[in-house]
């Protein structure tokens, strides 16, 4: 009977769901759409500029994004706000739409009267978009990329015009495409330049007027067009495959320790051939650089830190530069310090490589005491972000004064999971309280700070040297009682006689 | 349950940590307590065997004590930030 309530609950969930969607579908129109794609290496950054008018008289003012499954699998960050606004709004996602064929998002608008118009700001990046092409390459040949995206915006209202511009990152493009097809929706006098037009380092798609609800999969079938981009990449194309921050909280030495264990990868065209490293050592001499080929990293980090450390699986790496940067109280906005790594070897397409940095700071630039409550609120950077990078998985550890208590955390952004363990280590008794904040998909603009609080009472502080000084008592008793016991074998007087 | 903006804000707002012992001085209390506890513990070596060992306990807790606090702050000086 049970099954049969949840059955009926979730058809009438199901019902309403279906039944505001589909209303709020027929309450907005956009008027306009621009959409900018920005390419890079790993990551691609995509702003969708969309005007929308409100059809409706009032009631639900939510709007609907929708993402086809390519653009869904590669999205790794989604912000929406309206245009000027300085907050975002708040995105939910509702998985995948059979009806729709595509990945539904709703953003709550304010308030619009019938025929008021909005302006959203839909800023999107995109992770792993564009694919080596050539896969393998020369030691000396040039790294070329491969970029494709559907022609039109994915919405599920009418679109009375839109535009596509693609921002290279140099006039390099070896090609593009220009379906004829894109003609259907161009208005007359701009059928050849709707198939793309290219002005030094930007195409240009569209105009395309009167399109219809671009979702579903009758329009994917019959009018949907994949553009592509092939284009010379002259940087890098770096990913970084595994992060795993550990940060370790000291109230006895006044330390907050951040180590990184990271695997970086090469994500550009595998090497063809053997690597010559005088191939290499001649083409810096000529000054002629090999874009592909990973050499360092810049990276900033915290000011106010000290004993920065990088080492890999060999040992120590030397081959770093770092200029630190003092924290000046009162300043609002010091300077990072700066840390330049160069992986021991230098990294071509595919390579991989694993190195540890970590550095140590003082407690008091992150850490904050609330007297009235007795709490301690810590933030701590969730990653020091590689410009340019995509991150496939990161963990956060922070580890937490032994003995804390009522340790709560706030991310900066949804985790895909968080999980608590005891971990222990040097002079502990019950082990320190340590918290785990798993995701995926991240990229250079997840730079938030999670925040944890905590409380630590006195015998907490007080653990460790009653522990050292329990097990010096312990000793001592065993000496006084070892005092008293003769341990000679035999005594002089038995001896004698 | 705090927003993490009220967060933001609060952490920004409070007075930074300070810990009881400042750091400047760990190093000093760190030599100067294992050195009064080891002093005490060879102390404690020439002290007579009573029956009712008082003053043996009484040393042997003040040196364990001192020995507990000076190891840590040791531990804290050789840059284990415990």
């Amino acid at each position: 009977m049970g099954f049969v309530y949840w059955l009926l609950a979730a058809a009438s969930l199901a019902a309403t769901t279906n039944a505001a969607s589909s209303s709020s579908r027929h309450l907005f129109e956009n008027t306009n759409i621009q959409r900018t794609v920005e390419l890079g290496g790993s990551l691609t950054h995509v702003t969708t500029t969309i005007a929308v008018k409100a059809l409706g008289h009032g009631g639900p003012n939510v709007y609907e994004l929708a993402l086809s499954e390519l653009e869904h699998q590669r999205t790794a960050l989604l912000e929406v706000k309206l245009k000027g606004g300085a907050q975002n709004l708040a995105v939910e996602k509702h998985g995948f739409d059979p009806t729709s064929n595509a990945y539904l998002y709703t953003v709550e608008l304010p308030p619009l009267a019938q025929n008021a118009t909005a302006t959203l700001v839909v800023n999107s990046i995109l992770a792993h978009a564009s694919k080596a092409y050539p896969a393998s390459i020369k030691q000396a040949d040039p790294q070329c990329l491969l970029f494709t995206t559907e022609a039109y915006v994915l919405s599920p209202y009418k679109t009375l015009t839109e535009r596509t511009k693609i921002r290279l990152p140099s006039p390099k493009v070896l090609s593009y495409s220009a379906p004829e097809a894109l003609s259907n929706y161009a208005p007359e006098g701009s059928k050849e330049q709707a198939r793309g037009i290219r002005s030094g380092a930007v195409i240009t798609y569209g105009p395309f007027d009167d399109l219809p609800p671009t979702t579903g999969k009758f329009f994917a079938k019959e009018d949907q067009q994949l553009l592509s981009v092939h284009y010379e990449y002259e940087t890098p194309v770096l990913s970084v495959v595994s992060l795993d921050r550990w940060a370790e909280i000291s109230h006895w030495g006044d330390n907050l320790n951040i180590q990184d264990n990271v695997h970086i990868r090469n994500d550009g065209p595998e090497l063809k051939g053997h690597f010559s490293r005088l191939e290499m050592q001649q083409a810096k001499y000529f000054n002629k650089v090999q874009h592909q080929v990973l050499t360092h990293i810049p990276l900033q980090l915290p000011p106010g830190i000290h004993t920065p450390y990088y080492y890999d699986s060999i040992g120590n790496v030397t081959t770093s530069r770092y200029r630190a940067s003092p924290k000046v109280p009162g300043k609002k906005r010091p300077m990072p310090s700066f840390l330049e790594i160069r992986p021991r070897y230098p990294l071509l397409g595919g390579w991989n490589y694993t190195y540890t940095l970590g550095w140590d700071a003082p407690l008091g630039d992150s850490a904050k005491y609330d007297s009235k409550t007795g709490k301690y609120v810590i933030g701590v950077p969730f990653m020091t972000p590689i410009t340019g990078a995509a991150v496939d998985e990161a963990s956060v550890t922070i580890v937490f004064p032994e003995g804390a208590e009522n340790v709560e955390v706030f991310p900066p952004f949804d985790v895909d999971s968080t999980s608590r363990f005891t971990h222990v280590t040097y002079l502990d008794t019950i082990g320190r309280p340590a918290v785990v904040l798993r995701s995926s998909k991240l990229t250079d603009q997840h730079t938030g700070v999670i925040y944890a609080t905590y409380t630590v009472p006195v015998r907490a502080h007080l653990a460790k040297p009653l522990a050292v000084g329990t097990a010096m008592f312990g000793f001592f008793l065993l000496a006084a009682f070892f005092r008293r016991v003769d341990l000679r074998i035999g005594s002089t007087k038995s001896k004698r006689s | 349950m705090a927003s993490y903006s009220s967060l933001q804000q609060l952490h920004a707002s409070l007075p930074a940590f300070a810990p009881l012992i400042s750091q400047s001085l760990i190093p000093y209390l760190a030599w100067s307590l294992l050195l009064t506890s080891f002093g005490l513990g060879f102390y404690f070596t020439t002290l007579p065997k009573h029956s009712v060992p008082v003053t043996e306990i009484l040393v042997a807790l003040v040196a364990s004590i001192l020995g507990g606090f000076g190891t840590v702050a040791m531990f804290c000086t050789l840059g284990v930030y415990i």
